[in-house]
């Protein structure tokens, strides 16, 4: 197995767990962890490609809660500390892909002439 | 007090600000496939498939670009902020864009692949190690992951469920979308030494969006530098009854001062339920309406209503001269605070 086939088969894994928990949590967990949730079902097929790609951190979640781990005010507090960083982190980021490419950039040969290449015996 | 989920929470505003977004997109689309071609240097022949893949993935590098300035210039100019409100619905339909892109770059490049398209997207070059004819398609695969993990946690339930600090840093991905999108085009497409208007137009889409995000750190910087203590809100000209006027603090937190029967009483703007921004709400019977999903606080008191249990933090208040102040220290949720008379004034 090459590294490709590796990496989707890996993707493909990951997908049927993902299928399996967004099946059991939608059907009955998410009723217990959020009372706005319940009753609620039309939006939940909305809910599927998230659970699918990120099915660890849901079902970290959903224990979390289920054991209060979670302090309730802790889970209201604003973040904008890390987003200068972020935005800085981002700027680097993109000057340094454009340098880089711009570096690799080839000169266009527009200063030679084309030149007609005969076929085989000619 | 509860909101039952609904797959999306419509307003005359969101529709309004949907209809132009998808203006936009089908202009940007029309234009760029009908009526500016030789711009673009597509007067050499191109078939339909590359030119739709170029069209749409064009399309969802200015949609991000426009989704990465909005952030900023509303934290640099407050009538920024009705673009905020909807900005979930932009992202979601650039990840629509950008997926379109890439099954037009699957079906045609690797639409014969024995193994599948994405099998043969993943072998067609691997040479990592070297900077020219870098495999410029991981960057692209990687910022389409990271557009779909944010399209995919859009909804409100995903804010409630992780919480709003695991869902904005999850949500800083678009910034890593970026830079990938970035690299992508740069070790991509701006290759081609013949196309110098794509690669202005890369070049300053980049530097607007960091040029934005540095001066909006800045003057956040700035707002944080001041310290704790008592904090200039406004004057008595500045209020208006019913609404309030946000201040932002030292940690970064923003507090709401709302002026109710010629009084001034002050509130964290942060709601309880989802964050929602309290200070854009409307008064009704004391009672603040978060313009979110209607959640109501006391703003004398920071309660909601009975039989409802949610608090949020009140601040003190005082006059200093003509000059209503707030104090940075927050009292604990729920405290009453005695209401500023806007006649003290002077």
């Amino acid at each position: 197995m090459d590294n490709a086939q590796f990496l989707l088969t890996a993707a493909t894994v990951w997908l049927w767990i993902g299928a399996a928990v967004a099946l059991v949590f939608l059907a009955w967990g998410i009723d217990r962890v959020d009372e706005d949730a319940r009753g609620a079902y039309v939006f939940r097929p909305l809910l599927i490609p998230g659970i699918l790609l990120l099915w660890p951190l849901v079902l970290y979640r959903w224990w979390a809660i289920e054991v209060e781990a979670a302090p309730w005010l802790a889970r209201y507090r604003p973040v904008r500390g890390a987003h200068p960083a972020a935005a800085m982190l981002m700027c680097a980021a993109m000057a340094l892909l454009l340098a880089v490419g711009l570096t690799a950039r080839q000169p266009w040969p527009d200063h030679i002439e084309p030149v007609q290449i005969g076929g085989p015996g000619q | 007090m509860s909101v039952k989920y609904i797959p999306v929470q419509w307003n005359p505003n969101k529709w309004a600000y949907n209809a132009a977004m998808l203006g936009g997109v089908g202009a940007f689309l029309w234009i760029f496939l009908y009526i500016t071609p030789e711009a673009l240097s597509h007067e050499r022949p191109i078939n339909a498939q590359i030119h739709n893949a170029r069209a749409f993935g064009a399309c969802a590098f200015v949609m991000l670009t426009v989704i990465l300035c909005i952030g900023p210039l509303a934290r640099l100019d407050p009538r920024f902020l009705p673009l905020l409100y909807n900005r979930r619905h932009f992202g979601v339909m650039t990840c629509v864009v950008a997926l379109t892109h890439f099954s037009y770059i699957l079906g045609w490049y690797f639409a014969f692949s024995s193994q599948g398209g994405l099998y043969g997207l993943l072998i067609a070059n691997t040479s990592y190690g070297q900077i020219a004819g870098f495999p410029f398609e991981a960057f692209g695969i990687f910022a389409l992951l990271c557009l779909l993990v944010l399209a995919a946690t859009s909804h409100d339930f995903w804010l409630k469920f992780l919480t709003p600090p695991v869902w904005k840093r999850l949500h800083y991905l678009v910034y890593a979308a970026y830079a990938a999108v970035i690299g992508h085009v740069s070790l991509g497409i701006l290759q081609d030494q013949q196309n110098h208007v794509l690669t202005a137009i890369v070049i300053g889409s980049a530097a607007l969006v960091g040029g934005l995000h540095l001066a909006a750190a800045w003057k956040d910087r700035a707002a944080r530098a001041g310290g704790s203590g008592w904090m200039p809100v406004g004057t008595a000209s500045e209020f208006a009854e019913g609404r309030a006027i946000i201040t932002r603090l030292p940690s970064g937190d923003r507090v709401a001062t709302f002026l109710l029967d010629g009084q001034l009483s002050a509130i964290a703007n942060a709601c309880a339920h989802q964050n929602g921004p309290l200070g854009e709400g409307r008064i009704v019977d004391c009672l603040v309406t978060c313009p979110w999903h209607g959640f109501q606080y006391d703003v004398r008191t920071g309660r909601s209503p009975a039989p409802f249990t949610e608090t949020v933090p009140t601040y003190r208040l005082r006059a200093n001269g003509n000059t209503v102040e707030v104090h940075s220290d927050a009292n604990p949720p729920g405290t009453p605070t005695k209401p500023l008379p806007l006649g003290a004034l002077t």
